[in-house]
Order: structure tokens, then C-alpha cells, then sequence
């Protein structure tokens, strides 16, 4: 128990020292600090509707993160949320624009099913190699989600093209008004019942199902796991397929919720940040959904910041990299203390 | 002999050590070993595992420092525990293991890890080619330079490791295990190319496990057992198999010794639910038909075994490690497929069945590792303690499981065994090696149990924690499972079995019933002619 608070404890002090640091270098660029830590509470919190737009950033951060922390259970770095989430958009807007005329009660499931196994099968690719071969997954996951983004960019400038849209950017029709599940805000109750019942289901696979148990075995000591009887390779492949599943689903979410269209790199970041929310989250389906609201919340602020001051909004980018950089730098060394301590004792 | 004898380079011995010791805690990897070997002949040392053969060898090496004692090369002492200057004195080290980068060819790596000077830091790859295609060629290799390593076999690799080693200018080279993974060719060409290198003047001093090829090779021999130097260095002429491969196992006898030990603790198996009252039906729960099996990068697969275990039976496997007790119980564990011939568990054959379903059929283990084999480290103990309740009853029951009733589960079973733990919830690894030992029993020795395979069961345990693993495995016997017992450690493997095999290069080199004579047990584990 204590040292569950001790990792909570660092990993918040991680976070405080990111604010510390980007403080530090706004007062030496000359910015107010002042200024620019109201405008945050301001943009993420009181601001009229800001509240709502750092749930409506927190979701897909949610989703995905989720995908992390299941991946992370079983010992996969899965970092390819962003690709998963792209080619699941891609479905659920493929299902809707091609039953256009049928009834969203039936229409938006199937999209959000179609989502879920586009997801499933862009993260499987990866898992695949991973459980045949031994690939490393940060690199094949990473270069998929490029893969998924040129996919994207590909049927918002083709075949799915809007014919009489107007922009500079590429971007798909509208998917028609029935079939969305909130307004613009991109926050609504069934959305967030939607969103609640899949984290609790995550949290039920986790930690109270054999088969999350079975994970974290694998997880923690594979060789054991095998000795045990356990089929490394299916719970590999079962948990990558579970990590796209998720990213995917939070594709459709954005569709059929604040989006109603695809346009050409869209929330560019959304699944690299998730990994962060997973990490700060401790990996934990709890930890990440605190996580998930923070994130949201500086990503409402970011968008909002240069509204009220004079600031450019990546001085709150350079807040949110420095949270990334610092949350993984702990990670890294306490599962190189832990490495360390393990060789040790087998040595003895 | 007729090989020529150059003197050493200052008329005495090529190598000579005074009371050389090394300890590691309690434990004497070396005790006072003082030997002398003279320059120019092939010296061979012997002895079981953990004897102190390869201490010996770092220590020579320069890569241990002793605790007591002094090694002088050429005449000259060196100072303790300083690579450089054992090489600078002309001593070069074959590696049990290689040490070549694998991602390198031939000629780079040869280049990198040569430890003569004038390396330069900017080369071009004809000289590189040219420089040490004259090496090679010396040493009769006939290796395309451009090859990468790691496509090479295993006994190229290891002659290139040699030339590695030769092209400082040796003088004397240490050779530690060479032969534990070379097919008997790749040995008699390795053992020609030495020969051929003593006859250049160079003292080679060789770790090895059979007398067979301790006869091929060597001119003296020195056995080693418990981190002394119990013979030698003697003449190979001078002395009979028989003697040195008594002088490895030692004589001494084994029961008594370990008999009534600890006799407060009871273990008590948690398997009441329908014993099997012993030896009614001798059931056959385990037999393995010309089991063959690929060899693995640190030993060689099996090599058509043959092998049975009944019920009520303890069956020891001795042998000297690395002659495929591994591969044996990774095949019967099904984490290892065979190439050959069929596995029966428990009457059914199970050659192609899945790991997890051999465990459903009641097979359980004890594996060699325990800390990396058998426990999660960082994982909770009650999860530790469920590993197996999490796949044995997927089938039958529904996929959410309450973790309070494993929890419960698993505490009642660890204070069953009397596991010493403040809370399910600590982490693994802060559990003593005995402890973790009696949580592995805890979770493997359950109803269910059919057949037991333990490998290495009390190895690292102190006495008590010994003695309790050993009763436990009769306790067993008792109630009429079967059990297979691998095992380094002679004493216990008489203690125990009913049977025993002795595996050689992967296969079964002979098979002794009790009561056993330790002699003959240590010639077919060395490979002893008498």
C-alpha cells in the first residue's frame, strides 16, 4: 500500500515540477505567469463552456488510454492509439455514409462495431509480429499510426472527398444529424454513459476476471506464465486486439459525437497523448480516467488560451511535453530499478 | 608423449597458483588450491558443477580477484583481479559462452575484440581482410570473412574464438567448457587444433565434463570438487578413470547424512482427496518413446529417450548439467516440441497437446529457476499462489473469479505450508529462497496432482528447508503420485529414487536401480571407461 502512494506521490510531483519548469521559462520569455495560470483554470474550467469541452477532450483520451493500460497489464507497449483510432473513424464514417437511409438505433452500433474490429485488426498486425517474431511493438505500432494517418488523409482526399466542400483541408460529407450522439460540445449523457459503462467493463476485465489476471501474469513474468500453462501467445494477441478495440471505438465516438465529419489529421495527438494519460494514470483504469480529465482539461485550455492573452498556445504544449517527458522518465527508471533489483537476486 | 617440450619462458611452470581462495558469502567457490602447470602440454580440470572449475578459470583470468592467495604466469605474479595484465603476461580466454557480436562479420569482430595493439580507429575492409585472413588460415579456419557472425555454427564461432584469443600471441590459453556444445566432430577437429598448438609451444589449460575427452586430450588432469583441489595435476598416464571420476563425485556415504533432519516439521500435501493407497495399481503416468528434440542454444535436445514413471514411484535423473535435463522436462512440460517419438501422460498420448491441458491432466512442476521459472517476482503472492487455479477451471466456470476467494484460497494454502509472509498482497521477491520454494509446492503440490516433475527442487536451500522439500517429495510417493526428480545433487538422488537414469549428451546413457553404487552412477555421467 505504501508503495502505491509513493508511485501516486511521484508521479504528481512529476507533474508539479513540469508546472514549476514551464513557469520558470514563461517568466524568462517575459510572459505574466500569473496571466497564463488563470487563463488555463479559465479555459479548462469556469470559462462558459470550457468545462464541457475538457470533457469532450478527455473522452477519446480516456478510450484510448484505456487501450494503454490494457497493454501495458500484459507487458506491451502498444503506442499506436492514433493509427487504431484514425482507420476506426474511418469505418464507423464508412458504415454511416453507406447506410445513410437506415435507422441510427441500428446504423450507430454497426459503425461502432465496424470501428471496434478496423481497430482491432490495425493493432493485431503489430501484435502478430510481436508474439511470432519478437518485434518490437513501440516500433511497429508507431509506424502503423503513420500508416493509419496516410490512410486517412487517402479517403478524406479521395474516395470519401466531400465533392462541394469548400476548404483548404481535405474532409468527408456530414455524417447526417440523426445519427449523432451529441451536439457540437461533443459531450451528452449518452456519451458519457457510453464512455463510464466501457471503463468499467475494462476495470471488471482487469481486475476481477481470469483472463485479467492471466494478463498480468504475463505481464509481469512471462517465462513464469509459460511454466504455468499459460498460452503467452493468444493472451498477446487477445490484448492487442483489445487495445485497438478501444482506440478504435473512441474513432467512432469522435464521428458520430463532436466531429460529424473526418477531416485530414484531425486530433493529430489525441493517441500519443493518451500513452501519457496512461502512464500518469499509473496504468490503472482509475488513475487514467483522472488522468484522461486533466489532459482534457489543458487541451480545452490550449485551444482557448489565445483567445484571452496574448500567449501563443504552444507555451501550453511545451506544459503538456514536459508532463510526457518527465512521467516517462520516472516510469523508465522505476522499471529499470525494478530490472536492476531482479538480476540481483538471481545472480545471488 | 612425444610432442616437444619447450621450457616456460623463465624454466618453470607456465602457470602456478598458491592457495587460491574465493568465497562468495558462505559459500567456498575456491579453497586453497595450489597447482603448478607446466608450459607446453594440455592440461584438463574436471570436476562436477560448482566445483570452482570456472572461478578457477576468472581467476587465472584476471576477471576474479582472490580473497586469499597469489597466480603467477611466466614466472611473474600478477596482480589480483586485472584483465589487462593477465593478457599482457600472454594468458587468452575461451569463453563458456561466446562473446562475439553476433551483428558483426568475421572480420569485424575479429578486429574489435583483438587484444593486440595498433588497432586503428579508421580501417579500410581489404586490409581488415588481408590482416586476418593470414590469422585464420594459421589456425586452418576456412571462414569467408564477410560472414556474419550469427549465421555461423556454433563450432566455427568457437574456433573463432580461439583465434581471437591466439592473435594476442598467446601463450597459454584457457579454455573453459569447449566442448559442452559441439557435436563429437567439431570436438576432435577442436582437440586437433590444440594439440597442433601445444606443438607450437602454447599451454592450454581445458575445463571439461567427460573423461572420454579428457583421454582424447590431455596430458595432466586436476579434479576439483567443493572448490578444492582433491588430485592432481597428474600425469593422464598415471592414473585410472576409475579413480578420477571417484575423485569428481566423491565417496563419501550419502544417506546418513541427511537422514532425520528436522523431524518437528511435518509437510503435509493438501492431497486428502482420494489417495491412491500405495502400490496397488501400478499405473504408468508418465512414459516418454524415442522422445528426439532440437537442440537449444545452451545444450543438446534429447536424443531418443526412453523413460517411465509409475505411480507411487520416484524416479531420479542424474547427470552432469547441460546433457539435456532441460530439454527433458521442457518436453514433458510441453513448452518444447519433439522432432521425434511421443510423450504419454497418464495413459493418453500427449505429444501434441498444449501445455495448459497437460497441467488440467494433472501434471505439475517444479522448474529449475525458481525465481524466474516459477514465481513472478513483482506479482502479489495470492497471485503467485493462483497461478494455476486461474487456468485449471476456465472450461467450467464463469470468467469472473472473486479475488477475496483467492486470496483466502491462497492464504490457506501458504499457512498449509508454512510459508512465512506478513500479507498475500507482498510482492514475491520478498520471500526467502526457501519460502519461495515451499510457495511453489504450495501451489503445484494441490489435489489434482498426478505427476510431479522436480527439477532442481532443493538446490540453494539451507538444510532444514532441504529436508522438508525431500520429505514432502516421499510424502508424495506415499500417496501414490509419480515423481521425477532431476537433480545435480547425488546424495539426494540416492536418498530418493527408486530409479535412476543418467543422461549423457541428451540421451540415456544408463539406468541403475537402488541400491546404487556412486562409482559406477559417476562413470556414466562422465562418460568413465573403466
Amino acid at each position: 500500500m505504501t508503495d502505491g502512494l509513493q508511485r501516486w506521490a511521484s508521479t504528481a510531483a512529476m507533474v508539479g515540477l513540469s508546472f514549476l519548469l514551464t513557469a520558470a521559462i514563461l517568466q524568462v520569455s517575459g510572459y505574466g505567469v500569473g496571466d497564463v495560470f488563470s487563463g488555463v483554470i479559465e479555459g479548462s474550467i469556469t470559462a462558459p463552456g470550457a468545462a464541457s469541452s475538457s470533457i469532450r477532450w478527455a473522452i477519446p483520451l480516456l478510450l484510448i488510454g484505456l487501450g494503454v493500460a490494457v497493454g501495458f497489464r500484459a507487458g506491451f507497449f502498444n503506442v499506436g492509439g492514433q493509427g487504431q483510432f484514425y482507420v476506426g473513424a474511418c469505418a464507423a464514417l464508412a458504415v454511416t455514409l453507406g447506410w445513410s437511409d437506415g435507422p441510427a438505433p441500428l446504423v450507430i452500433p454497426c459503425g461502432m462495431l465496424a470501428a471496434v474490429v478496423t481497430g482491432m485488426a490495425w493493432s493485431l498486425l503489430p501484435g502478430y509480429l510481436r508474439v511470432r517474431f519478437g518485434t518490437d511493438e513501440v516500433l511497429t505500432t508507431l509506424m502503423m499510426s503513420f500508416i493509419g494517418a496516410l490512410v486517412l488523409q487517402y479517403l478524406t482526399a479521395g474516395p470519401m472527398r466531400n465533392p462541394s466542400g469548400t476548404g483548404q483541408t481535405a474532409a468527408s460529407e456530414r455524417i447526417p444529424e440523426a445519427f449523432r450522439i451529441t451536439d457540437g460540445s461533443g459531450v451528452s449523457t449518452t456519451v458519457v454513459v457510453l464512455v463510464g459503462g466501457v471503463a468499467a467493463l475494462v476495470w471488471l476485465l482487469l481486475e476481477r476476471t481470469r483472463f485479467g489476471m492471466t494478463m498480468t501474469l504475463v505481464g509481469r513474468n512471462p517465462t513464469m506464465a509459460r511454466w504455468q500453462g499459460i498460452d503467452v501467445r493468444r493472451v498477446g494477441l487477445i490484448n492487442f486486439a483489445l487495445s485497438g478495440a478501444l482506440a478504435g471505438l473512441a474513432g467512432a465516438v469522435e464521428l458520430y459525437g463532436p466531429a460529424g465529419r473526418l477531416v485530414t489529421g484531425f486530433s493529430p495527438e489525441v493517441g500519443f497523448t493518451a500513452v501519457v494519460v496512461a502512464l500518469v494514470g499509473l496504468l490503472s483504469v482509475g488513475g487514467t480516467i483522472v488522468a484522461a480529465v486533466f489532459f482534457g482539461g489543458l487541451q480545452s485550455a490550449i485551444l482557448f488560451l489565445p483567445i484571452v492573452t496574448d500567449l501563443p498556445s504552444p507555451a501550453l504544449v511545451l506544459l503538456h511535453g514536459m508532463v510526457a517527458f518527465l512521467v516517462t522518465v520516472r516510469f523508465r527508471a522505476a522499471r529499470r530499478q525494478r530490472a536492476a533489483s531482479g538480476a540481483e537476486a538471481r545472480a545471488s | 608423449m612425444t610432442a616437444p617440450r619447450p621450457p616456460g619462458p623463465a624454466g618453470g611452470p607456465a602457470v602456478r597458483c598458491r592457495s587460491l581462495g574465493v568465497y562468495f558469502g558462505a559459500v567456498r567457490a575456491l579453497h586453497d588450491v595450489s597447482l603448478d602447470l607446466a608450459a607446453g602440454r594440455i592440461h584438463a580440470v574436471v570436476g562436477q558443477n560448482g566445483a570452482g572449475k570456472s572461478t578457477l578459470a576468472k581467476v587465472l583470468g584476471g576477471l576474479q580477484a582472490p580473497k586469499t592467495g597469489e597466480v603467477h604466469i611466466a614466472g611473474r605474479r600478477l596482480p589480483a583481479g586485472d584483465v589487462r595484465a593477465a593478457r599482457d603476461a600472454g594468458f587468452a580466454m575461451v569463453h563458456q559462452h561466446f562473446s562475439l557480436p553476433p551483428s558483426f562479420t568475421v572480420a569485424e569482430a575479429l578486429e574489435l575484440t583483438a587484444a593486440r595493439g595498433g588497432s586503428r580507429s579508421i580501417y579500410r575492409r581489404t586490409d581488415l581482410h588481408r590482416r586476418w585472413q593470414h590469422e585464420l588460415a594459421d589456425v586452418g579456419g576456412e571462414t569467408a570473412l564477410s560472414t556474419r557472425i550469427r549465421d555461423l555454427p556454433v563450432e566455427t564461432r568457437q574456433s573463432l574464438e580461439i583465434v581471437r584469443a591466439l592473435a594476442s600471441e598467446a601463450r597459454i590459453l584457457m579454455l573453459d567448457e569447449p566442448t559442452a556444445l559441439l557435436t563429437p566432430a567439431a570436438t576432435d577437429a577442436l582437440f586437433e587444433r590444440l594439440r597442433r598448438l601445444r606443438d607450437r609451444g602454447v599451454t592450454v589449460i581445458i575445463v571439461l565434463h567427460k573423461l572420454r575427452e579428457v583421454a582424447a586430450i590431455a596430458d595432466t588432469v586436476s579434479v576439483l570438487r567443493d572448490g578444492e583441489l582433491v588430485l592432481g595435476p597428474i600425469e593422464w598416464s598415471e592414473v585410472s578413470q576409475g579413480r578420477i571420476s571417484d575423485a569428481i563425485v566423491g565417496s563419501a556415504p550419502a544417506a546418513e547424512r541427511i537422514a532425520g533432519v528436522g523431524a518437528g516439521e511435518t509437510p503435509r500435501p493438501g492431497l486428502s482427496e482420494g489417495p491412491t493407497p500405495p502400490n496397488t495399481n501400478k499405473r504408468t503416468l508418465l512414459e516418454l518413446v524415442r522422445v528426439s528434440s532440437r537442440e537449444s542454444a545452451f545444450e543438446p535436445g534429447l536424443r531418443s529417450v526412453d523413460l517411465n514413471v509409475e505411480a507411487g514411484q520416484i524416479v531420479g535423473v542424474a547427470g552432469v548439467e547441460g546433457n539435456g535435463q532441460r530439454a527433458l522436462v521442457s518436453t514433458i512440460a510441453g513448452l518444447q516440441p519433439v522432432t521425434e517419438g511421443s510423450v504419454i501422460i497418464g495413459g493418453a498420448d500427449a505429444t501434441g497437446v498444449s501445455a495448459g491441458r497437460r497441467r488440467l491432466q494433472g501434471l505439475r512442476l517444479v522448474p529449475f529457476d525458481r525465481n524466474s521459472e516459477g514465481i513472478s517476482r513483482s506479482a502479489p503472492l495470492w497471485l503467485n499462489q493462483s497461478a494455476l487455479r486461474l487456468i485449471a477451471s476456465r472450461r467450467q466456470r464463469s470468467p469472473l473469479v472473486s479475488v477475496r476467494g483467492l486470496k483466502r484460497q491462497a492464504a490457506e494454502a501458504m499457512d498449509h505450508w508454512r510459508v512465512r509472509y506478513d500479507s498475500v498482497a507482498q510482492p514475491a521477491d520478498s520471500l526467502s529462497g526457501g519460502n519461495v520454494q515451499r510457495l511453489i509446492l504450495s501451489r503445484e503440490l494441490a489435489p489434482g496432482l498426478e505427476l510431479l516433475v522436480a527439477a532442481q527442487p532443493t538446490r540453494g536451500l539451507d538444510f532444514a528447508a532441504t529436508g522438508f522439500v525431500r520429505r514432502s517429495l516421499r510424502e508424495l510417493r506415499q500417496q501414490g503420485a509419480g515423481v521425477l526428480l532431476v537433480s545435480s545433487d547425488l546424495d539426494e538422488l540416492f536418498e530418493l529414487s527408486d530409479r535412476l537414469v543418467v543422461m549423457y549428451g541428451g540421451g540415456v546413457a544408463a539406468r541403475f536401480e537402488a541400491p546404487y553404487d556412486p562409482s559406477a552412477v559417476g562413470d556414466a555421467m562422465t562418460g568413465a571407461v573403466r
